[in-house]
Parts: structure tokens; sequence; C-alpha cells
């Protein structure tokens, strides 16, 4: 073939461009660690791409969304908990009352102790969590229990409330507070009013029924608290998963969209070895012409 | 003195012919490096013989004519790659730029669409929290946001790529008026049977860059070369060059018309084919994408709102502006600004979340695409990319085979320096060895004029 000036020029560039543009490329992926900077790079992975980062998001949310769960499920389990201290309290001042020949003062006194066992028993039952009654139903807004002429009263509903903490699955958030304290035949709130109305009666056999009443409402509370024990380890165990799954997606990613650094930084010095031939090279080639050998004058 | 008088006009013209060789050589030398050009040759021709008894001698050398080396056929793909790379590259560069309003994924609708979904899960650990709610509604005008300006930015490249379609047509004009004068000063050369050299180089390099605008047929003709669109509109007939107009349609995209007659839809070669493909097919498309998206997602979302109550215990409202077919995503927007009026509530009371797992649900929804709203984006995502990918890889496809086709049309018609050079040194030769047989004869006729005096 007869190759001109102009082949050689335009090959040489065309070269010099080639070697430029894989280098840069190298460069680039060495400097952002990510094979694929721009959804041409890998069409395919770059969509992957979309999905996965979603789903990392997504996942991240539900780990965040367990975190308040917690929050709000161990300030409801030690709620119940100081609830079941006050019952207890109450049941060993009732078995004081039905015990023995009281004076009418000893048991006004005892009366007024269950009292304030009581009026404990409401305030724990009317506790927020993040400025929510959390013991009201979805009747969130408004202090569920109060005490009047008739006794105490439920002012909340029966709604409940489910959190969504992984795909497809769902934890119920709340108890409503007539299910925990005002259960009929285990009724917390009921159990004791009944209680102090007996103790301060003197009548030594409903003193002793109001007691064991009190004591059944206590046994019933202290069952319905293992729900929150049991979604404190339900979230706990989810936390776990979503972190797992939170580095299986991270794996994923650097698998689409990644780059092997070691072999980047190879690919960086390859196409810089390349590049520098070819300017050797073109630097050979270019000035070369008949010209050069033929002696100045002649 | 009669076969000293031959031989001395022999080497005159010998003279000549080799300055004139000479020239020529000097032209290549000069136009090494012109775009277009065609190396020459001096085509030498040795004189008529004249008798002298029973032998024939040779009469020296005269200059035929300069031709110009060209292979017209290769010239013919020269045009056709030409076209070919014009599309690509065009294509590919307005696609590089559309891909980058999707190049990053943790931004944008892909990522504003989790995140929307994401604040309203968070919502279910406190249902009645003001913060969590105002977080739904900035995550909502987020995406619209995002939706707005992803538009913009694909409206203004489509705009830029409108603009340029008038420089092409422009310059497709102003080319075809070239050429068609070049026709004028080309044809009646050629009735002469004369090589009309550099015209046809101007008027090939010429065809060349119009070839980089649009796809071009080349007929010949007894009036010079007609020159065609790829659908057959002409644009040069012998001297007379047609003009192409443009006009705006209603949506300011500009047409273009050939005779009256719009033949937009016919331009698929070229820089100007590519650009009117990126802007009447890709960017649409990817607009509809979007429309589709945004208006699936509204209506989804509204549906599922409805459903529930707000803080108040009303029943819920339209979260999104309803927006629907084109345009809906650059009308995307979040209807209501207080938090209050999220309906997340199933049943009125303030504290219920039920709603929400119904506001959840509508990111696995379909929509009428047939895929949900974040596969929808990836999609789009897929789309994008593998235009741009495709159009990346034709554009250096076709700039490989088009340098392979410029290194052909090299080999015939590109000048060598070496080649020239050494023609040089040959005609330099030639010249000294006729110098040399003047002087010769010089001595000669001296020494007979010598003779002739003294004797």
């Amino acid at each position: 073939m007869r190759v001109t000036d102009t082949t050689m020029t335009d090959t040489v560039l065309s070269a010099i461009w080639q070697a430029q543009d894989s280098e840069q490329t190298a460069l680039e992926q060495l400097s952002t660690g990510k094979r694929v900077n721009r959804p041409s790079d890998d069409p395919a992975a770059a969509a992957e791409d979309v999905l996965n980062l979603s789903q990392q998001a997504q996942v991240d949310q539900y780990t965040q969304s367990t975190s308040s769960l917690n929050g709000l499920f161990q300030t409801a389990d030690s709620a119940l908990g100081s609830a079941i201290t006050a019952l207890n309290q109450a049941v060993s001042l009732g078995t004081e009352a039905a015990s023995g020949t009281l004076s009418a003062s000893d048991r006004q006194t005892l009366a007024a102790s269950i009292q304030s066992s009581l009026d404990q028993v409401v305030q724990l039952a009317n506790t927020s969590y993040q400025g929510s009654y959390i013991f009201g139903g979805t009747a969130v807004t408004s202090a569920p229990f109060s005490t009047g002429a008739s006794g105490v009263t439920y002012n909340g509903n029966d709604g409940v409330n489910q959190a969504t903490i992984a795909d497809g699955l769902s934890i119920q958030t709340n108890v409503p507070g007539s299910q925990l304290f005002m259960q009929p035949g285990s009724d917390v709130m009921g159990s004791l009013e009944q209680l102090i109305t007996a103790v301060q009666s003197g009548d030594s056999t409903a003193t002793s029924n109001a007691t064991t009443a009190v004591s059944n409402a206590l046994s019933y509370l202290s069952a319905q608290q293992t729900f929150y024990g049991n979604a404190m380890n339900e979230v706990n165990n989810e936390q776990t998963t979503l972190n797992q799954e939170t580095t299986n997606l991270q794996s994923q990613e650097n698998t689409l969209v990644g780059v092997d650094m070691a072999q980047a930084a190879t690919e960086v010095t390859q196409a810089q070895t390349d590049d520098q031939a070819v300017l050797e090279a073109a630097a050979k080639v270019l000035p070369m012409t008949l010209l050069n050998y033929l002696a100045p004058g002649s | 003195m009669a076969g000293l008088t031959t031989a001395l006009s022999i080497a005159t013209q010998s003279l000549m012919v080799q300055q004139e060789a000479l020239q020529v050589a000097t032209n290549n030398i000069a136009n090494a490096n012109t775009p277009g050009y065609s190396r020459q040759v001096l085509d030498m021709e040795e004189n008529p013989p004249v008798q002298q008894g029973s032998l024939w001698f040779g009469t020296g050398v005269n200059a035929g004519q300069v031709e110009s080396i060209r292979d017209q056929m290769l010239q013919l793909s020269i045009y056709d790659g030409t076209q070919q790379q014009g599309n690509a590259q065009a294509q590919s560069t307005a696609l590089q730029q559309v891909e980058a309003q999707f190049s990053d994924p943790t931004q944008g609708i892909g990522s504003d669409l989790t995140a929307f979904f994401n604040s309203i899960n968070q919502l279910s650990t406190d249902p009645t929290s003001i913060p969590l709610r105002q977080g739904i509604l900035t995550a909502a005008n987020n995406l619209a946001n995002d939706f707005h300006s992803t538009v913009a930015q694909l409206d203004t490249i489509q705009s830029n790529l409108n603009l340029n379609v008038t420089q092409s047509v422009s310059q497709i004009n102003q080319l075809t008026t070239q050429i068609a004068a070049l026709n004028g000063q080309i044809a009646p050369l050629q009735q002469l049977g004369q090589d009309a050299g550099t015209l046809e180089d101007q008027r090939d390099e010429l065809i060349q860059q119009l070839s980089q605008l649009t796809n071009v047929q080349v007929i010949q003709s007894d009036q010079g070369e007609t020159l065609a669109t790829g659908n057959g509109t002409a644009l040069v007939v012998g001297t007379q060059s047609f003009a192409l107009t443009t006009a705006a349609d209603a949506g300011g995209m500009q047409h273009v018309f050939a005779q009256g007659t719009d033949i937009t839809s016919t331009l698929t070669g070229g820089q100007l084919g590519g650009v009117l493909a990126v802007r009447d097919q890709s960017i649409p498309s990817m607009l509809s994408d979007l429309d589709g998206l945004a208006s699936g997602l509204a209506t989804n979302f509204n549906t599922a709102h409805l459903k529930g109550y707000d803080l108040n215990g009303n029943q819920g409202q339209d979260f999104f502006a309803p927006v629907s077919g084109t345009g809906a995503a650059a009308n995307f927007q979040v209807s209501i600004t207080d938090p209050n009026l999220i309906a997340a509530s199933s049943d009125g009371s303030s504290g219920s979340d039920g709603n929400l797992a119904n506001l959840l649900a509508v990111a696995n929804q379909k929509l009428p695409s047939g895929a949900t709203p974040i596969d929808d984006y990836s999609n789009l995502v897929f789309n994008v990319g593998n235009w741009s990918s495709q159009a990346q890889s034709q554009a250096s496809a076709t700039q490989t085979s088009l340098q392979q086709l410029n290194n052909q049309r090299a080999s015939v018609s590109g000048v060598s320096i070496d080649e020239e050079t050494t023609n040089l040194i040959r005609y330099q030769n030639a010249y000294q060895a006729a110098a040399r047989v003047i002087s010769t004869i010089d001595t000669l006729t001296t020494d007979l004029f010598n003779i002739t005096t003294t004797g």
C-alpha cells in the first residue's frame, strides 16, 4: 500500500487519542472506585443500581423505624413494669387489710395507700412517648384515663397501629389501654377501686375477694406486658437481619458498579505505558522523510 | 548541423518539461496538508519520431496534461461513511448530555421516590408527629422539584438541538450554492476533455462537508453532478441549487421544507439526521416516560390518600395535583401544604396509622406502564444508557471505518513527501542532464565554427 504523510499523521493521532481515552477511563474508574460512572457505561448495571440503592435506602429506613419503635416499646414496657409494682403493693396492702382486726383509722390509712397506687397506675396508663399517649389506642392526643366522681374512665379507643419493619413484615405497635387496664374479668382499675371501697367498709370477705381480683388483674397485666417484650425482641432481631441485608446489598452494588481497585490501578499503569509507547513511536516516525537523509544543498 | 539543432531543440523542450514537472511536484508538496487535495502528476509524452533515411529518430518529450489522481467510487464511499459518522457523532454527543441527568443514582427522581416512601414509613412510628409529617411533604416536594428540573434540562437540550437544525440547514444551503457554482466551472472543462483537477477537489470537499450534515445521493449527469437528499429531494442540479427552508411547528420545533414539502422525517443521515433523531424521538420518548411515571404515581397515591383521614379527622383529599398526559412531569405538584392534612388515619382517630399501609403500597403498585414507580424509573435509566451506549459504539465504529476509507483515499490521492522529494531529484537530474546537453552542443557548435573559420 502506498502510505502517505496524511495516513501517517492520522494514524498516529488516532492512536494517541485512543491511548489517552483508555487512560482517562482507567483514571476515572480508579478515582471514583466505580466501573459504571454513567448509564451508558453499562446500561443494565446502571438500571440495577437504581433498584439496589432504593433497596438500601429502604433498609436504612426500616432500621431507623425499628430504632424508633424500640424506644416506644421500652417506654411502654417500663410503664407496665411500674404499674405491676404498684399492683403488687396494692395486693400486699389488701392482704394486710383482710387479715385481721384493724382500727378504722388504720383502714383509712391502708385505703389511702391503695388509692395512691391507683393514682400511680392511672398516671402510668397515661404515659406518653414523644408527645403521644401510648395506651389510648389510636386516640393519642389526649390522656386516655381520667379520674372523676364515678371512678376511672377510659377516653381512648380500641384502635391498634401497625408499622412495616421489613418488606411484607408488619408489627403491631400498641395495645389499647382498655385491653390493658380495663379488661372485663381482669379489670386493673376496677379491681383497685373495688379494693379501696372494701377496705374502707371494713368487710374482710369483700376485702379478700377484692384483693384476689387485684391479684388476678396483676397476673393478667404481666401477661400483657410480654407483648412489648416480644415486640422489642422482634425489632432487635429484625435490626440484625436488616444489617445483614445492608451488607449484602452493598456487596451486590459493588459487584454491579464497583471496580476492583488493584485491577484499576494496573489498568491505569497499562494505559500509561501504552500511551507512552504510542508517543515514542510517533516521535520516531513523524519527523522521518527522505529529506532527513539528503545532505543539505546537495 | 541539422542534428545539432534538433538536439538543441529537444534539450530545450526537455528543460521546459522538467521545469513543469518540478512545478507540479512543488504544488503537490505545497498542498500536502490541504483537505480534499488530490495529488497531481504531469503526463509526459514522447514527441512523434521523424524518419531520416531508413532511421526513425525520437524528437524529445512534451508535457501532456496535469492529471489529478482520484478514485470516484472511493469518494462515494467516503461521503456515505461521513454521513454515518456525522449521524452517530451527533446522537452520541446529544445523548451523553442527556444521560448526565441520570448519571448519579444517589440523586434525582429515583432516590427521591424511595425517600418519599421512606418518609411515610417513618411516620408509622409516630403517626401524629408534625415533624415526621412535614418530612413527607418535604420529600414529596423534592420529588416534584426533580421531576421539574429533569424535564427542564431535557427541554434545554431539545431546544439546543432545535437551534442546531436551523444552523445545519443554513450550512447545507451555503454548501449547495457553492457546489452549483463549481458545477458551472467544471462542466465546460470536462466537455473539452480537460482535467478540472483543483475544481473537482474543491467540489468533492464541499460534498464531503455536505455529507457530514445530511445523507447525499450523488448522480453523475451531463451537467455535472446532481445532488439529492436521501429520499431523492433535489439539492443541486447542474448549476442550480435548491435551498431548504425551516419553519417552526406549534411546539416551536423547526421542520425542514424542500420546495414547500416537509421532509423532516426523511432526513435520517448526517449530523442533521442525528440531531433530529434525538430531538424528535429519544427526548420525546424520555419525556413521555417521565409523564407516565408522574401521572401514574399521582393517580395511585391520590386514590390511596382519599381512603384515609387527616389529623383533623376529615377524609383525605388529593395529595398531588392530578396530572395526566403530556406535561404531567412538568406539572407534577404537591397540592397540600399543611402537614395535618396527610391522611395517615384509617378510622378518623388522629393516632391511627392504618392508611399508611395503603400509601406505602403505592410503591409496589403497578403503573399503567406495567412497572412499579421505581422499576419504571430504573427502566428509563436503562433506556437512556442503552441509547447513549449504542450511539457511542456506532460513533466509534463509523469513525474507524471512515478512517480506513480516508487512509485508502490518502493512499490513492494523498501526497507523499518522500515520493515528491524523489521526483524533485529525478526532475532535477533530468534538468541538469538536459542543461549539460545544451552546453555540450554549445561546445560542439563552437568547435564547428572554429574549424570552419580557421580552415
